[in-house]
This record gives structure tokens, C-alpha cells and sequence, in this order.
């Protein structure tokens, strides 16, 4: 072999290019002692590692992150990240960087040892010399190859959406919808029974929390158990459904997804005091049935819809719900706007798209066909995104408040440089000043916290290297995600007019095969607990697998069928027997079925529901006649112990609400602030607030039975509804009991349950009796 | 709900109960199975994996309580952690790394060799501040420590003093994100959920992770810098608040007594008794969680009683006295959390405005003279009264802040923030003590020795737990995330 080498020697430089590969290829540089004292060359010492390690991805079939190894100038153009050497220079060496970091090769892959890496140092060191004058060129046809493989094309999600009917089943008495064909044919697959029919009391408990979040008051249930007409349920259903407590229900759902947060977080947690206007935005929405394609349209590119229309902007305070850092001192502008755009660009992908386009940021996506140039091309969408404040008051009123806000803040400011020089004796009286002064204020007139384009400030949007703004890669324009589209799209125009409609108009395609999958889950899973996919923002090919595909891919279709509306969806689902079916029940085939679906994801019985925080505070409300039903407008702060507002960087931002009614609305109106979560809330598992919330938790713990033994509030409730019950029944015990537990538990008491209560009302004050019915598994749960 | 088991199988197996004085009920058997397991499920902070996984009525044999311990990677050398957070940035030209260059170039601009720094507020063109310390050897190990610390000198040899530690931001709410969490943003669980989440709780009548905030007020990062992310709702913080009731609605409701409230919650047990199911397990945890609450309610209130220590114990602390009382007490308090089997008690040194944190931009001098004073004797008495009743070695102590202070004057003599080059203190719980570790530059600007990132300081804690930091993981957006995102090397040097 040697031999016949040194023959070719003399007869092409290409040749001696490819001898120098195929005399190295045995060897290791680095290793050998003499390479550390002789010139180091590319195709002598350096190439013949890439070839071992590195080609398989980043040579002529592949060029991962953009870069092809197999020249200098491939190595000096660099890839999606910039230049990967640096000649001279090991030290600004993006290779070597990653190198050294073992972060390449990747940890399945072989890697270079210690010498290796350190004869790749010595070369950039020495000038990243190559063997001869000029570099072969590379063979034709070796441009960017797809990076999507094939296989990944073919996964579930990416698919379009089926056109399916529902299956042919063999027994069909269960089936009332095409829902129970799906569900009954998976059952009966298994040979597992499905449930009978849940009693009429459990059903309509069931459908007014689901579908409104407030339990149905005793003459609402007496009225539904009297109706003996065939459509009875039905009836009930529309009528939720066109109720406006729906909108305040569901629209939680939504907020949890979009990160819904009334203020920025991190040091300041500064007030939107308008983000308000979002959350009833998102009511009004589901209120009027708006279609779902519209809905998104409507919160991504709202500003471009119809600049200046307020129900657009305020839609698209969708953009502004994120977490904001916000410094003092020497603000790093380009590293500020790199963290909004980022977080911006990983909701779209959570809530729309139900993929976590947020682990591509960095390098490419290690488990999901995203590469890193995706994720910048969707966050090129919001390059000219920027905050847009819309006064709604007169100039006149808003001048006046800027005026006043600036004569109060030039006051705090020379308070506060008095307190500086004070004695420790007067400081507590002028810091109480400095407090009293902080409260006066003014809150700002009334404003959209919205966003448009701002082409002039538009952000250069880049590959960025390890998602870190001060190392720019390639520009990059907006184009949807590589896996849903084919490998011939261009990117749009740096400049195109309305960037986020582009983004929006994809979004809602009709074809497109994730939106309509991804929002027909979520409602499922809030209907039943738990999703067909269950991970409601993961749908790539790491995500859960579908339990029912062609039922989703029907449901989707549905969707898109009826223009995009909710409500036939909500209809369709809670008009199944599937829904209507009781909890689990003893059959021959349950202990089995338990097994083998713990998690009854077959929905072989309906599965139980503990309330969500919001939901048990508003049936407390509900309960003990507090409940204010007023719906719209400012968030409510309620008083909470001076310890908790303690914990704020600034404590005055707890402004309680003056009226004390508007304490007792539904929790949806309560404010959403970052950085103090009631505790009662926070221990019934509500989101963090921090990032978006496809699933709520349901834990057990014995902080909810303190929240409801000993906390303030439960206390409160418990004295209402105990007047309540006084008012009522007019001192009579017997019907107080009855009373009690019709409007708890939405039934009456069993005799021993009647027995226990009068027992213990004999000597115990009937507001102790009244706390125990609030601490029910029966008013707790809904079955 | 999918169980948030982890890539860690959760053993069923009952968590090693120790010795606890205050727990006058009979230790539970090894293993009594079902009602155990039961326990456990609505154990203290709660069981959303419990809980979720028991929603089929049906206690299968994987079922575990979140609140259980993992496997155990390794002998573990802590099941404890103290971490003694200095807010706002202590300086380490002020403490624990003494650079005689800085005080001769006092006055003069950084000289170029020493490279670049970005700070919060002070310019390029500022001047170099010398220091006023003075450094002394100490102990055993010789380890210098400055005048500030009277006390902890005298138990230096303890302490690993790690001067090469560094950090990503230099403003106090993202790098307070990423010294409890790794990350510079919110929404990440902390170093506390994390090690709640490993090692699970050992005490049924307290909560397994508390943080014991200064009462002078918040910290920038707020709340969310402790918080659990997105790990289940079990591995929240429990927030102390001041005072002796510090845990919310561990008090009866005023006018309520409690023989009065002992027959509420007989009544509460009793009607649900009769609609509960035989094998309902979710709901008879449910019951449970309410004799829980009663005994936290009960047994609580008498850990967090100082006036059970001895005259002589608070003296070492320095309670009763001024300046130290406050931090003395949460420290003693904090010694007696992790004797009943607490797992992370975070004890806050700094709060409100910056001044009352050891945010020194105005004076240096004055700044850190006053924190240190408040809590130099508290520390070292907890250190001291950790090693005479034996704690100390399977305590991990983390004495530290979200980043040190710059080598430059901000208005002439105060220093800005700085994360290139800081100290942290590490002690007990299997540390290696009396030595030093890494070196920064001769002007304390940059960690240029072994720098170890606060992903270090994560990976050596989790070792001592006994954990492989890489291993120790929970499936989050399609990833498995870790405390260290898989680049935390252990400081071996210390372990």
C-alpha cells in the first residue's frame, strides 16, 4: 500500500491529497511524540480525525448545524454558527471550544482522547496550515442536505390529519355518538367492560363544574332530576354552553397554556395593571364561540390584523405575557431583547404548535427533528415585534397622570434621600411617610399593553452559538419548521409587511397537522382529566403516543369541519356515553383492565376529579352565598397577611382591592401575580406562572388540610354559609343538615350522615358543622 | 397524569426513620407496607404522584410516595443540607481572598492584562478599590480570613473555602435564579426541590424544605428562586415566616379551641368514613393528610421553641444579643430543623433594600462590617454546635451569595457587583475542610485557577447526598433536565 502511494505521488495534487488521507488513516496523530515538534497539517494530522469521528454528520451526506469538516475553508466558512476555526487563534476557535466541552462529538458517539484534541489546538496554533498551496475543491452536489430524515417526516404528529369514520363496532347499545365507536372499539379490543351510566344527580354535578367551574345550585338540580323529557341533558348542556360562566371556566384553561401572568416578574414584578383586558379578551372569546383559527390569528399577528383596532391589540397582549427581566445600571439592550424574543418564540411553540421548539435554541434539537436554524427562522417571525403601548384615556387625563406620577416620585426621591441622613429615631416615621407616599401613586389610565412591528428597530435575528447573543451564526428569515415543510421552501423576505400574519395564516391552514390535534387534546383532557396524548405541549416523536389516533385525528377533523368552533367540540365530548358513564364499578374484567390502564386512559369508567384551586374557592363562594358574580374589569387583590407581602421586593404593589365585595368574585378575576401566589392557591396546585401549564397537578398533601381547617378564608366561608343556613332554615336543625349538604354535595344526606351532623350540632356551633361539610370529599371531588 | 418518577426507579421501600425526640407516637415498623406507603402518600408537602398514581382506586405495587428517597448512586456522606445565603453579594476581597496588589494599585485604573468585566453599573473607567481588611492564618490549615470574622476563623479548618467560584449574570434576580437553580431565569426547580426530590422527607410532622427568608424583607429573584419548577407540587419550599408560629395556618383560628376543633375534625373523618369505598386509597390519603396537619399542628410549634437550648446554646449563637440575635435564632432554628430530619433549610442573611443585604455600593466598609457582625457568630456557633452533637458530618453547610463584588470603586467606596470571581464556603457532610480551593487573578477579578461554576457547586452537593448529579434527572418538555445540565463536575479536590 505504501508502495503503490509513493508511486501515485507525482501525479495530481487532488492524488496526494487522497494518498495523505490513506496513509494517516491507520494512524493517530497526536499521539505520536513527533507531531507535537513537527508543522502540523491539515490533511496529515487533522483530517484523518474528522474522517474517524466526525464525517458520519458533518461531511457529504450530512452537514449538521450547516458545517462540513472535510476542508480548512469549510472549517474557516463554519456552519450555522459562524466560523469553526480561527487560524492563529485555538483560543477563539469555535471547534476547538466544543471540543474541549466535550460537546462534540455528541456522548453516543466515539470520542477524540486528550491528544487529539490537543493536536487540533497545536494546528490552530500554528496557523491551521494545510499541506500545499491551494485546498482541493469540493465535489459538486454535496450543498445542504435535508437534515430531516425521512423517518422523522413519517412520524404521527406530522402527518395530515385523517379523514376518518368512526369504527364499526359489535355491540352497539353503548353507542350513542361517534366518540363511543372510538372509545367502545379500543374496549372491546381488550374485552374490558365500559361502565354503566353515572346516576343523574353525579352527571349533572359532573357537567356544571366542568363546564362552568361553579356547582349546580339545589334548585338547578331539582329542576334537571324533574325533567323527564328525552332531551332533558341536552337541554342543560346548551344551556351551560351559552352560559357566560363557561367563558370564565375554560378561558383558565387557555391562561394556563399562554403563561397568563398580570405582571413581569423577576426583581420588580412590575404591574400590566391592563393585562386584565386579555383575560377577558380570552372570556369574550370562548363566550362567543370564536372560531379557534380566528382565536390564534387573532393573538399572534393581532396588530397586524387591523392596526389601531383594539380588540386585535389587546389579543396580541398574548406577546407581552412572558416574564420580563428588567435591570438597573448597564442594561445589556441586545442581551434584553435576546431573552424576550426567546421566550416569546417558545410559547408559540408550547400552545400552538404543542412542540418544544425551545430545546433547539442551543444546538439542534437532540431528541425532535428541529434543527437550531428552525428555531431562529421561527423567531425571525417576531423580529420587528416590539411593545406598544395604547392609551384609551384623553391625552389631557394622561398628561395629568404622567405629571403627577413625576411630583410624586420626585418626592419618594428626596424622602428617601432624607431617610438616608435621618437618626435611627426618625427614620421609622419617615419611612412610614415613604410607604404612605408610595401608595398615593396614581395607577395609569387605562391603556393597552400590546405590540406591533416596528420595522426601523427591527432585530437581525441569527443562528446564535449555544443560544448565547454575543456569538452570531448565519442571518436567518422566518420559515416554518423544516419537518412540516418540504425542503424547497424558501425563507420569506427580511422585510416582508406582516410577518406574524405569515406566521398565523400556517398556523391555521387548514392542513396543517398539529393546530387543530393540539387544541381538540387539550379540551379533551380537561374534560376527562387526562389527555389522548398526554403530553398536551409535547407532540413531537419524544412526546406520548396517542391512546385513540384515529379518534383525534377525528375530533381535529371535526374541529376544522365546524368552522373551527369550541362548542360543538365541548358538545360532542360531554353528549358521549363515554362521559356520561359512572366512576369505576366492579365488573369481571376491572381488576384486569386496572392493571393493564392504570391510568384509565381508555376510559373504561369516567375517572373522579379533584377541584382545582380556583374551583373550590368559587364553590366556597358559591356555597355560602358570598359569591360575587360580576364579571370583567381590574383584577381583584384580596388582603393577605402582611407576611406574604413581606416576601415582595416592593411591598406596596399589594394594593387590596377597596371594596371589600369585589373580594369575593370568582377566582379567575383575582390577579395573576408572579411572584405572590396565594398560598391557598398554591397548595391546590395552580401553575407556577412562570412558563406555560399544560396539565394541573392533583396532589394530597396535609398543607391543603390546614389552607382548609385553619386558613382565613375557609374560616370566613364556613361563618357565611353557617348564616346562611340560619337565614335560611330559620334555626331548624334538621333542615339546616339537609340544606347544608344539598348545597355542598348536591345531594341530600344519608340518614347516618343526618345522624352525625344533628349529634354534633347538639353542642358544637353550627359555623364548626359548616366547616366540616366545606372539608367533604363530596364537595371536594366531583365524581 | 403520568407518574413523575424520574428516570430513578422510586423504591417502595420505608424511608430510614431516625431517631426523633419530638415524635412521642411509636416508630412505624420497617416496611408495614400499605398503611405506610399511605402515609407517606399524603406526608407532609403532599403527593402528586401519589396521588395521581392512586386515582384508580388501586394502590399498585410501584406506588410509591413522592416524598420517599430515590436509589441512592453512592454512599452518601450528607442527608442534609444548610445553606447559609449571603444576598446580595459578599465581597471576596473583603472575606475569605486577600490580593495585596489591589490595595497597591488602589486608586489606579485596572491594568489591561487583567482582561475584560462587565458590571451592573460601574464604567470602564472606574478606579481600583484597595481593602481595608486585614488578613490573618488561621487554624490549623493556615487559611487566611479576614478581620470580619472573628469567629468563624476559629472553625476555619472546617471549611473548604472555594475562592474560584463564578456565575453567568451580574444582576441579582438572574443570578440568584441560577445559584439556586442553574438557570438564569425562573420556572426551574431549586437546589432544595431538587435535593427534597432525591433524598425525600424523614420527618412526618415538619416540612422536608425550608427557607427561613430575612425579615427585613424580599430578595430580588423573590419567591420563584425557591421554588420547585417544574418538579411536583410535593417539592415546594415551605416558607417560614417571622416569629414563633412561623408556619402559615399552624394557628387555630382566634375564639376556636381546641378540643372544640379535635371534634370538628372527628366529624369531618366520620362522614367521610361513610361515603369512603374499601380500597379508595386516594381518599383514605386524603383522611390521612388531615392527621398529618393535626400533628404538624401539634408537634410543630415545639421544634421551632427555642427556649428548649440551653442558656449556653444561645450564647454560642449569639441569640439574645445585639447584633446577632435574628440571624442566631434561624440558625439555631435551622439545627433544629435538620435534627428532626429536615432535608435543606435555606437561612437568609440579607433582605429589602440593598443596603440591608450585603449589596455594599455605597460603602464597603460600612456594608460588610455590619452583615458580618450579624452573622459571624451565628455561623460559627451553628458549625460548632452541628460538630459537638455530631451533626456536622452528615450536615453539608454552603455558606455563600448569587456573586462576589468588583476589584472597582462604585462612587469612591463601594463596589458593584461581580461574577467572574467570588468565594464560597462549604463545610460538613463529608467536605474535606482546611484547604483551599482554586485561585482568582492577583486583583480578585477573575476565577483563573480551577474556576468552578455554580453547576460545581450543585454537582459536589448532590455528590455528598450520594447522588450522580447526571442521574439524578426528571422528564421535562421532552428532556430529561438535571440541577447541573449535565456540565457540573464534582469538586474532587473537597470530597
Amino acid at each position: 500500500m505504501l508502495l503503490r502511494a509513493a508511486t501515485l505521488k507525482l501525479v495530481s495534487p487532488a492524488c496526494i491529497l487522497a494518498v495523505w488521507f490513506l496513509v494517516n488513516a491507520g494512524t493517530t496523530p497526536g499521539q505520536d511524540t513527533e507531531s507535537t515538534r513537527r508543522h502540523l497539517t491539515f490533511e496529515k494530522d487533522i483530517a484523518p480525525l474528522f474522517e474517524s469521528h466526525c464525517l458520519r454528520c458533518h461531511g457529504k451526506t450530512k452537514q449538521e448545524a450547516g458545517l462540513d469538516l472535510r476542508r480548512r475553508f469549510t472549517l474557516m466558512t463554519g456552519g450555522d454558527s459562524g466560523p469553526a476555526i480561527v487560524p492563529g487563534m485555538p483560543q477563539k476557535s469555535l471547534l476547538l471550544e466544543l471540543l474541549n466541552d466535550r460537546l462534540m462529538p455528541p456522548e453516543d458517539e466515539p470520542q477524540l482522547n486528550d491528544q487529539q484534541i490537543g493536536a487540533v489546538r497545536q494546528w490552530l496554533a500554528s496557523g491551521a496550515a494545510i499541506f500545499g498551496k491551494n485546498e482541493r475543491p469540493l465535489a459538486a452536489g454535496s450543498e445542504m442536505v435535508d437534515l430531516v430524515s425521512d423517518e422523522a417526516r413519517k412520524h404521527w404528529a406530522f402527518q395530515p390529519v385523517r379523514d376518518v369514520s368512526p369504527p364499526a363496532i359489535a355491540d352497539k347499545s353503548r353507542a350513542r355518538t361517534p366518540i363511543d365507536a372510538f372509545i367502545l372499539a379500543e374496549l372491546q379490543k381488550r374485552r374490558w367492560q365500559p361502565a354503566p351510566p353515572a346516576t343523574r344527580p353525579t352527571l349533572i354535578r359532573r357537567l356544571y363544574f366542568d363546564l362552568t367551574g361553579l356547582p349546580p345550585s339545589p334548585e338547578e338540580v331539582a329542576a334537571f332530576l324533574s325533567d323527564d323529557s328525552a332531551d332533558s341533558y341536552e337541554k342543560v348542556v346548551d344551556h351551560l354552553l351559552a352560559s357566560r360562566h363557561y367563558g370564565e371556566r375554560w378561558a383558565q384553561h387557555w391562561l394556563d397554556v399562554v403563561r397568563f401572568a398580570e405582571t413581569e416578574g423577576f426583581e420588580y414584578d412590575r404591574h400590566f395593571p391592563d393585562a386584565w383586558r386579555f383575560r377577558d379578551y380570552v372570556i369574550d372569546s370562548l363566550n362567543n364561540d370564536k372560531p379557534f383559527d380566528r382565536f390564534v390569528t387573532e393573538q399572534i399577528a393581532g396588530d397586524e390584523i387591523q392596526p389601531g383596532d383594539h380588540e386585535y391589540h389587546t389579543a396580541a397582549i398574548f406577546h407581552r405575557l412572558g416574564a420580563v427581566r428588567r435591570n438597573a445600571g448597564n442594561p445589556d439592550i441586545a442581551l434584553s431583547r435576546n431573552e424576550v424574543l426567546t421566550e416569546r418564540t417558545n410559547i408559540i411553540g408550547e400552545a400552538f404548535l404543542g412542540l418544544t421548539v425551545g430545546c433547539a435554541r442551543c444546538h439542534n434539537h437532540k431528541l425532535e427533528p428541529i434543527t437550531q436554524k428552525d428555531y431562529y427562522r421561527l423567531q425571525a417571525y417576531l423580529a420587528a415585534t416590539s411593545e406598544y403601548d395604547i392609551p384609551l384615556a384623553s391625552p389631557k387625563a394622561h398628561e395629568a397622570w404622567e405629571m403627577r406620577t413625576a411630583e410624586i416620585k420626585a418626592d419618594i426621591k428626596k424622602l428617601k434621600a432624607r431617610i438616608l441622613d435621618a437618626t435611627e429615631d426618625q427614620k421609622p416615621q419617615l419611612q412610614q411617610e415613604l410607604k404612605q407616599l408610595s401608595h398615593e401613586l396614581p395607577s395609569r389610565p387605562p391603556t393597552i399593553p400590546s405590540i406591533r412591528n416596528d420595522f426601523e428597530n427591527r432585530t437581525a435575528i441569527h443562528v446564535l452559538r449555544r443560544g448565547d447573543w454575543e456569538h452570531k451564526g448565519v442571518a436567518v428569515s422566518a420559515r416554518p419548521l423544516s419537518v412540516l415543510v418540504t425542503t424547497s421552501e424558501p425563507e420569506l423576505a427580511p422585510d416582508v409587511t406582516s410577518p406574524k400574519m405569515q406566521l398565523a395564516d400556517w398556523l391555521t391552514n387548514d392542513q396543517h397537522p398539529l393546530t387543530a390535534r393540539v387544541i381538540v387534546n387539550r379540551i379533551w383532557q380537561n374534560h376527562f382529566g387526562i389527555g389522548i396524548v398526554r403530553t398536551a405541549n409535547d407532540f413531537g416523536t419524544h412526546g406520548d403516543r396517542p391512546s385513540h389516533p384515529e379518534l383525534l385525528d377525528w375530533l381535529a377533523h371535526s374541529l376544522v369541519d365546524n368552522g373551527w368552533r369550541l362548542k360543538p367540540i365541548h358538545r360532542l365530548i360531554v353528549l358521549s356515553n363515554t362521559y356520561r358513564q359512572s366512576g369505576p364499578v366492579p365488573n369481571p374484567s376491572a381488576p384486569e383492565a386496572a392493571a393493564a390502564d392504570p391510568h384509565n386512559r381508555f376510559l373504561r369508567h369516567f375517572s373522579r376529579r379533584r377541584l382545582s384551586g380556583e374551583e373550590i374557592r368559587d364553590a366556597m363562594l358559591a356555597v355560602s352565598g358570598r359569591i360575587n358574580l360580576k364579571a370583567h374589569g381590574p383584577s381583584v387583590m384580596t388582603p393577605v397577611d402582611p407576611e406574604l407581602t413581606g416576601l415582595l421586593y416592593n411591598p406596596s404593589q399589594w394594593r387590596v382591592t377597596p371594596d371589600p365585595r369585589e373580594h369575593d368574585r370568582r377566582s379567575i378575576y383575582l390577579i395573576a401575580k408572579r411572584n405572590l401566589r396565594l398560598p391557598f392557591m398554591e397548595s391546590f396546585d395552580a401553575p407556577g406562572l412562570q412558563t406555560s401549564c399544560p396539565v394541573r397537578g392533583a396532589s394530597t398533601h396535609a398543607p391543603q388540610a390546614l389552607e382548609l381547617l385553619n386558613g382565613t378564608f375557609a374560616n370566613d366561608m364556613a361563618r357565611a354559609f353557617a348564616e346562611r343556613l340560619t337565614r335560611e332554615c330559620h334555626g331548624d336543625v334538621d333542615r339546616m343538615v339537609e340544606r347544608a349538604y344539598r348545597l355542598a354535595a348536591g345531594r341530600a344526606p344519608t340518614p347516618p350522615e343526618r345522624d352525625l351532623s344533628r349529634q354534633f350540632l347538639h353542642e358544637q356551633p353550627l359555623a364548626e358543622f359548616t366547616l366540616a361539610v366545606l372539608n367533604l370529599n363530596d364537595f371536594i371531588y366531583v365524581p | 397524569m403520568d407518574a413523575p418518577a424520574g428516570r430513578l426507579s422510586m423504591s417502595t421501600n420505608t424511608s430510614e426513620k431516625t431517631a426523633n425526640s419530638s415524635d412521642p407516637e411509636p416508630a412505624h415498623g420497617p416496611a408495614t407496607g400499605r398503611r405506610r406507603v399511605l402515609q407517606d402518600i399524603s406526608s407532609v408537602l403532599g403527593g402528586l404522584a401519589a396521588a395521581s398514581l392512586v386515582s384508580d382506586h388501586r394502590l399498585r405495587a410501584d406506588v410509591a410516595s413522592p416524598l420517599q428517597p430515590k436509589v441512592i448512586h453512592q454512599p452518601s456522606r450528607a442527608r442534609s443540607v444548610i445553606f447559609l445565603f449571603m444576598a446580595g453579594g459578599p465581597s471576596q476581597l473583603e472575606t475569605f481572598d486577600p490580593k495585596p496588589l489591589l490595595n497597591e494599585l488602589h486608586g489606579q485604573p485596572r491594568p489591561s492584562q487583567f482582561g475584560e468585566a462587565k458590571y451592573q453599573f460601574v464604567q470602564t473607567d472606574a478606579k481600583l478599590l484597595g481593602t481595608k481588611r486585614r488578613f490573618r492564618r488561621h487554624g490549623q490549615s493556615g487559611t487566611e480570613v479576614s478581620d470580619l470574622f472573628p469567629h468563624m476563623s476559629t472553625c476555619i479548618d472546617d471549611f473548604a473555602v472555594i475562592r474560584s467560584c463564578h456565575g453567568d449574570q451580574v444582576v441579582h434576580s438572574a443570578a440568584q435564579y441560577e445559584l439556586f437553580s442553574g438557570r438564569t431565569v425562573p420556572g426551574f426547580p431549586s437546589m432544595g426541590s431538587w435535593t427534597l426530590f432525591g433524598l425525600g422527607s424523614e420527618s412526618d410532622s415538619l416540612p422536608a424544605y425550608v427557607v427561613l427568608p430575612d425579615p427585613l424583607g424580599a430578595l430580588e429573584a423573590g419567591q420563584p428562586m425557591y421554588m420547585n419548577g417544574f418538579l411536583p407540587a410535593a417539592y415546594q419550599p415551605t416558607m417560614f415566616r417571622p416569629g414563633d408560629r412561623p408556619v402559615l395556618n399552624l394557628d387555630l383560628p382566634s375564639g376556636v379551641h381546641l378540643h372544640q376543633r379535635q371534634r370538628t375534625l372527628k366529624l369531618i373523618r366520620e362522614l367521610n368514613e361513610i361515603t369512603l369505598r374499601p380500597g379508595d386509597d386516594e381518599l383514605e390519603a386524603r383522611l390521612n393528610s388531615y392527621n398529618l396537619a393535626f400533628r404538624m399542628q401539634n408537634q410543630a410549634p415545639e421544634v421551632f421553641d427555642l427556649a428548649h437550648e440551653s442558656k449556653e446554646t444561645h450564647e454560642l449563637y449569639g441569640v439574645g444579643q445585639a447584633p446577632t440575635d435574628d440571624y442566631a435564632r434561624r440558625c439555631l432554628l435551622a439545627r433544629r430543623l435538620v435534627e428532626h430530619g429536615v432535608r435543606f433549610v435555606c437561612v437568609v442573611s440579607g433582605g429589602g433594600p440593598g443596603n440591608m443585604q450585603w449589596d455594599a455600593h455605597k460603602d464597603i466598609e460600612e456594608n460588610h462590617l455590619r452583615k458580618a457582625s450579624e452573622t459571624d457568630r451565628p455561623v460559627a456557633g451553628l458549625l460548632k454546635d452541628l460538630k459537638r452533637r455530631g451533626l456536622l458530618d452528615e450536615t453539608l453547610v454552603l455558606w455563600g451569595g448569587e456573586f462576589g463584588r468588583s476589584p472597582e470603586a462604585q462612587g469612591g467606596k463601594g463596589r458593584d457587583h461581580h461574577n467572574l470571581g467570588f468565594t464560597m464556603l462549604m463545610a460538613g457532610g463529608g467536605i474535606k475542610g482546611g484547604q483551599i480551593v482554586g485561585a482568582t487573578d492577583e486583583i480578585g477579578l477573575r476565577a483563573v485557577e480551577s474556576p468552578h461554576h455554580f453547576r460545581d457547586i450543585h454537582a459536589t452537593m448532590l455528590h455528598q447526598l450520594g447522588f450522580d448529579p447526571n442521574k439524578l434527572t426528571y422528564p421535562h418538555l421532552g428532556r430529561d433536565e438535571r440541577l447541573t445540565f449535565l456540565e457540573g463536575n464534582v469538586i474532587d479536590q473537597i470530597v
